[in-house]
């Protein structure tokens, strides 16, 4: 339902939108625009068929796997997402794994060790990170990787070499974000009574720490995680055309920009999925986690 | 749970691995090969030249070419035709190819492979769909004629452009990704909308090719192609910015920067159904193109009319700023200085609609206007939008609109006269009307000699500016930069579909 709902408002939203999808694609093509040429295209894109008949139609096919055809090159929609989604997985796979392996230890130490040096350089650190906006970040890496230090190329198209900094330009903000999370949630509740109570039964710092205090921070570190890898997958805009990487932020910036509706149609339903999926897999993880959560 | 984050740590490893496994390095060695490297700003999913705008591309990669090519001075000049001659009642057109063209793969170009070429063209490229219905006769494998219904002065210029591409459609399998054709290189690699290696056609028709091969990459970010020329990863790139240009221009003895007006033109129509003579008079004696030029940093070049000045038709005059004058323009329309410093008739102040859309630097173009506007105490309010034709264009709801488009599209000035000046051109609902104009554009339309054409386009186009009817501001720059050892790039040519050829070299 609630992907349903949501492709009837994006088909809403770019139905009312000011602009003539057959206009936009004969104005492409540098064709001098007469009413018959703009009329046959528009009857040939299926435009002057009643709204609810065209949401309907798209939607039948849609069910089928059918997304359309791109205005811009006549390409099947879900081929195009679907090349683009491999990109974007690659990439939000290194980041996610980088970010994690970094910030998840580090948030945990600067806990544990609260106002010492090193929680202090972390927390400068992931301020800094986070007040970054992402173009300045990327072209930064560039500038000292490979124009200062010549240790990686402008131009790596989607290899190894490639893929690590445009990682390393989601990474940074990222990995500023989730340390500053995490150590919040593991500092609540190295606040909390059950932890006072361990200790003055003499439990061992390291047991209370890894069996009792990760195990409850867990949940709210997984939501945190599963918000961040909804909004990977949505793709970045600004990293992928800096670092030339051609995955799904760029496929749909470029999109909306052409007008290219059955793109950003399947788009739309293509990341609802993906959100739903995720929220159901971290539903399913906070069952296991907590068993509590499975009997409210 | 140990178990489970080694299983976790795997899959991400997996996932790594498998883009190690597309890896697809392209920082290897030339082994020696004269291989230029170039970053184009566009690319498309299909190589088929005469499709959409895909020929622009085919023909910068230098795999097609057409009958005939476009000059440095937008002259027509031969390529695979040495020549187009009419017939005298203007209807009849006879082509001759060359000696000894032919394709990459040593097939010799007939009249016949010209002539189902334009027919194709004409049936899969709307904006050249008269193509399809042309009678077309083969009088020799050197000569064919096309006779068109009625007069159609431009139609060598129309061969010039890329999409009429020559391909050997016989032997060709697969258009979209290899198609056969007449260049000075053939395709070694293609990636849709994605990096295109192409590499020396060894059996080219014009004689010897310089280089070994050629790698254009898609890079759409300006920083990302600043870097990758210093980093000497790239050999050349168009489309050079304002803030690029001074770090290459600070660096003469690595860089080579060329920067020409080129056929994208910023202009405004003044609105002739809401603004008197003497308004739109002293607009035009206001808008200080110069000005705008400089703010706007190198990247365009001040116009005077549509067209270069460079160009036969391009040969027209305008009035200089003069505040002064705009001030007793606008006084003679009954206006008078209010206290507020601006300008005011019947307790009403003069308050100018200007339109525009986000794009081509129409956003600061329209806040320079509104302040050079307001000095004089004109004052006006923006209206941006996204799709000017479906909104100010369509509705002429303006007093200023604001448009860029590439004025000369295949170096002949109809174009631009038939969608901006004549009434019911697209592009003409600003009301502009003169019964000389419309004859002279009349003429314009079956005119066939090139000298008399460029001469009625400037009596037509001084008509337009004699009557403030439009205001050329700029003429985007084709800024190129190259590499010192880099030549023949076609850096001078206004025109944005050549890139390489035979005489390239490094």
């Amino acid at each position: 339902m609630i992907i349903i709902g949501l492709s009837f408002l994006t088909y809403l939203l770019m139905y009312i939108s000011p602009g003539d999808p057959a206009l936009k694609k004969l104005n492409a093509q540098g064709i001098t625009v007469s009413e018959e040429t703009l009329e046959a295209a528009r009857e040939e894109m299926g435009l002057n068929e009643p709204f609810l008949a065209r949401y309907a139609n798209w939607l039948s096919n849609a069910l089928t796997g059918d997304l359309g055809a791109s205005y811009k090159d006549g390409l099947p929609v879900a081929n195009k997402l679907m090349h683009a989604m491999r990109y974007t997985l690659i990439l939000s796979a290194a980041s996610l794994a980088v970010s994690l392996i970094i910030s998840l230890p580090l948030a945990v130490i600067t806990a544990v060790k609260k106002d010492g040096v090193l929680d202090n350089i972390v927390r400068l650190l992931s301020f800094i990170g986070n007040s970054l906006p992402n173009f300045l970040i990327s072209v930064l890496l560039m500038y000292f990787f490979c124009v200062k230090t010549d240790l990686l190329p402008v131009i790596a198209d989607e290899s190894v070499k490639g893929l690590i900094l445009p990682c390393l330009a989601l990474t940074i903000p990222m990995c500023a974000r989730f340390l500053r999370q995490f150590r919040a949630e593991v500092l609540e509740q190295l606040g909390r009574d059950y932890v006072l109570g361990a200790r003055a039964r003499g439990v061992k710092s390291s047991v209370i720490l890894f069996k009792n205090v990760l195990h409850n921070a867990a949940i709210p570190i997984l939501t945190i995680v599963a918000l961040s890898v909804g909004t990977l997958l949505g793709g970045s805009v600004v990293v992928e055309t800096i670092f030339r990487w051609p995955g799904i932020g760029k496929l749909v910036m470029d999109s909306i920009t052409a007008r290219d509706y059955p793109v950003i149609q399947g788009f739309v339903i293509f990341t609802s999925c993906i959100y739903v999926l995720i929220n159901l897999a971290a539903d399913l993880c906070y069952r296991r986690l907590d068993p509590r959560v499975g009997q409210m | 749970m140990k178990k489970r984050i080694i299983a976790l740590m795997l899959a991400l490893i997996m996932v790594l691995s498998l883009a190690a496994c597309s890896s697809n390095d392209n920082g290897a060695a030339d082994d020696g090969e004269k291989i230029l490297h170039v970053a184009e700003s566009f690319a498309y999913p299909s190589l088929d030249a005469h499709k959409e705008y895909y020929g622009w591309y085919t023909s910068i990669y230098g795999i097609t070419e057409a009958l005939f090519k476009m000059g440095d001075d937008s002259s027509v000049q031969p390529c695979l035709a040495e020549k187009a001659e009419v017939s005298d009642d203007n209807l009849t057109w006879t082509v001759t190819l060359k000696d000894g063209i032919s394709f990459s793969n040593g097939n010799a170009v007939t009249a016949e492979n010209v002539i189902a070429n334009l027919k194709r063209c004409g049936e899969v490229n709307v904006r050249f769909a008269q193509f399809a219905d042309y009678e077309y006769k083969a009088v020799s494998d050197k000569e064919f004629t096309i006779t068109t219904d009625e007069i159609y002065p431009t139609l060598v210029n129309d061969l010039a452009s890329p999409e009429m591409a020559i391909m050997d459609l016989d032997a060709t399998e697969d258009i979209d990704n290899a198609p056969i054709a007449t260049g000075p290189f053939v395709i070694k690699s293609f990636v849709p909308e994605g990096t295109v290696e192409v590499s020396r056609n060894d059996n080219y028709w014009g004689g010897d090719v310089k280089l070994d091969g050629a790698v254009f990459y898609y890079m759409q970010d300006d920083e990302s192609k600043l870097m990758a020329m210093q980093n000497g990863e790239i050999d050349c790139y168009t489309s050079v910015t304002a803030a690029a240009k001074e770090i290459f221009d600070a660096s003469p003895d690595k860089y080579t920067v060329t920067d020409i007006p080129a056929t994208r033109l910023q202009f405004y129509m003044l609105n002739q159904n809401r603004l008197s003579d003497e308004l739109r008079q002293a607009i035009n004696l206001t808008v200080d193109c110069d000005a705008i030029a400089s703010y706007l940093n190198g990247t365009v070049t001040a116009a005077v009319g549509p067209f270069g000045t460079s160009t036969a038709y391009g040969k027209v005059t305008k009035p200089a700023v003069d505040t002064a004058a705009a001030k007793a323009a606008i006084e003679e329309a009954g206006y008078t200085l209010g206290s507020d410093g601006i300008y005011e008739k019947d307790g009403q102040d003069l308050k100018l609609n200007i339109c525009y859309y986000p794009a081509r630097s129409l956003d600061s173009l329209a806040l320079l206007i509104q302040e050079q506007l307001k000095a004089i105490g004109v004052d006006s309010y923006l209206t941006s939008q996204e799709d000017a034709d479906a909104t100010y264009i369509i509705s002429g709801d303006y007093d200023i609109a604001l448009y860029c488009m590439i004025a000369d599209k295949n170096g002949d000035p109809y174009y631009f006269i038939d969608t901006v000046l004549r009434p019911g051109g697209y592009w003409a609902s600003a009301g502009f009307e003169s019964d000389k104009a419309n004859e002279l554009i009349a003429k314009l339309q079956v005119e066939t000699d090139s000298a008399e054409r460029a001469r009625l386009a400037n009596e037509i186009v001084q008509l337009a500016i004699d009557d403030n009817a439009i205001g050329c501001v700029g003429l985007f720059n084709n800024i190129t930069v190259s590499a010192k050892n880099v030549s023949g790039i076609y850096e001078n040519c206004p025109f944005d579909f050549y890139r390489i050829d035979a005489d390239t070299d490094m």
